[in-house]
């Protein structure tokens, strides 16, 4: 069923040429540089600490990874940080999709 | 983040600890929270910035999740206000004293009059005083310099002209008096008569008919210049002049051959006292025994306060030491001392004017370890006076 949503989703998107993020739920990650993350649309945060960030969305986790990682602010969806940015990683659930 | 909202609102610095900080924090988002400045400084010590407003929230979920919360610091007005808050005895000690200097500086602590009489002076002092200018009044509401000065020489007619000056809390006034010259001219027939036994030396008559020469010797209350210009005819005038005669005096004198003097040494000894009222406390000085001779002179303290007299004083008691020396005299210093003090008794109870022309000791005897003496003064001095002539119609 989910599945079958999913698709109709995407090609909603497609479609109507809509912003992805907004119609499948999906992080939208900004970087200045290396020096700030901004995250949008997320549903929380797991881990955090100098050297890593991770953070939960709909479909799995995002694993950042730095040097002196530090939250500037963090609202309900949103997200910045700071700090030496060196990656980030997309770990999705392996039962998703 | 700091906008003047956060300012405003207050914004505090919490440190928290534990090991499920990210739960705690995401359930405290979901509650609405803003947080800012997070940093990692331990495994299990998270710091972080929150909205005042927030605390609530966490204080509320702190417990589920097994938070140790320490706050570090606080930004904004409502901890400013509570700083205040905990400073308003100092705040509130600051703004009294500025008043009370603000009054202070604004009291009329002195007023000086000069240039006047002490009689016109007393005067200026009662008005000022019902103007409400009296040392220990606030100056503020007061009347101008201008206008005191203005109501002063309005009220007292004596002044000629006076200065009102205020200089600093003290009030300066200069006052000139008006010289009176006596426009009430007497114009009541009167004669000239002698007021004492006496021989005329020098006669000056402004106005009359004189009736004696110089060298005579004329009785007291005897006519010396009549207002009766010419004889047996009805026009009188005031008769006024001066009238010199010599006159005698005899003063007897008694003086002791020995006399003791009580002098004092020099050698002070103060006792202090703290008057309230009726009580007097001993604050000094009270152990000094009461040996030897001592005179006594015990001067108090006014004290005014804001025109009120208060009713503590200090009173001081100040023992002078006497030490009694008798002193034998011979004859001939009693009878100079007779002499210089029945001079000056007699110039005190004569006119300033008159003039002691002459002194001769009529007699000096010795009796008793007394000395008596009898002296005869020559004086040259006024004796004319006015008498009223009664025209009896």
């Amino acid at each position: 069923m989910s599945k079958w949503q999913q698709q109709i989703r995407t090609w909603l998107s497609r479609y109507f040429d809509l912003p992805s993020d907004v119609m499948l739920d999906l992080p939208r990650i900004t970087t200045i540089g290396s020096i700030h993350v901004y995250i949008e649309n997320h549903t929380g945060l797991l881990h955090f600490s100098d050297e890593e960030v991770r953070i939960q969305y709909k479909q799995g986790q995002i694993r950042i990874l730095g040097k002196d990682l530090g939250v500037k602010m963090m609202l309900k969806e949103e997200l910045l940080l700071e700090g030496e940015l060196k990656s980030v990683e997309f770990l999705p659930d392996s039962k998703g999709r | 983040m700091k906008n003047q909202h956060d300012f405003f609102q207050g914004i505090m610095t919490v440190q928290v600890e534990g090991t499920l900080i990210e739960p705690f924090l995401q359930a405290c988002i979901k509650r609405g929270c803003y947080i800012t400045n997070m940093r990692r400084v331990d495994p299990s010590i998270v710091i972080l910035t929150i909205r005042l407003k927030d605390w609530k929230t966490f204080r509320q979920l702190r417990k589920k999740y097994r938070c140790k919360l320490s706050i570090k610091s606080g930004k904004g007005v409502p901890f400013l206000l509570q700083q205040l808050v905990s400073r308003l005895s100092l705040l509130f000690a600051f703004i009294v004293a500025v008043v009370v200097i603000f009054i202070l500086a604004n009291t009329l602590w002195s007023i000086k009059v000069d240039g006047l009489s002490p009689e016109l002076e007393a005067d200026v002092e009662s008005k000022l005083n019902t103007y409400g200018v009296s040392p220990g009044k606030l100056t503020i509401g007061m009347k101008d310099p201008i206008e005191i000065q203005q109501q002063l020489l309005e009220d007292i007619p004596d002044l000629l002209w006076i200065g009102v000056k205020k200089q600093g809390t003290s009030y300066h006034l200069y006052g000139v008096e008006k010289t009176r010259y006596d426009t009430d001219k007497n114009n009541r027939p009167s004669d000239l008569v002698a007021t004492k036994k006496g021989m005329i030396i020098e006669t000056f008559i402004k106005k009359g008919r004189p009736m004696v020469s110089v060298y005579d010797v004329v009785r007291k209350g005897q006519v010396l210049a009549t207002g009766q210009l010419v004889e047996e005819e009805d026009t009188f005038v005031h008769s006024e002049g001066e009238v010199i005669a010599e006159t005698w005096y005899r003063v007897a004198q008694t003086l002791p051959l020995k006399q003791v003097l009580m002098l004092t040494d020099g050698t002070v000894e103060s006792e202090y006292h703290l008057k309230l009222g009726k009580f007097s406390i001993p604050v000094w000085g009270f152990w000094r025994g009461e040996d030897g001779d001592f005179r006594e002179e015990i001067h108090g303290s006014d004290w005014n306060l804001f025109g009120f007299k208060i009713p503590i004083h200090i009173q001081t008691i100040d023992y002078y030491s006497i030490d009694r020396k008798a002193y034998e005299s011979s004859k001939k210093e009693i009878e100079k001392l007779g002499l210089s003090s029945a001079r000056s008794n007699l110039q005190q109870e004569l006119d300033p004017d008159a003039e002691i022309k002459e002194e001769k000791v009529l007699h000096l005897s010795e009796e008793n370890g007394k000395v008596k003496l009898i002296l005869m003064y020559k004086v040259y001095e006024n004796i004319a006076e006015t008498k009223y002539i009664s025209q009896g119609d």
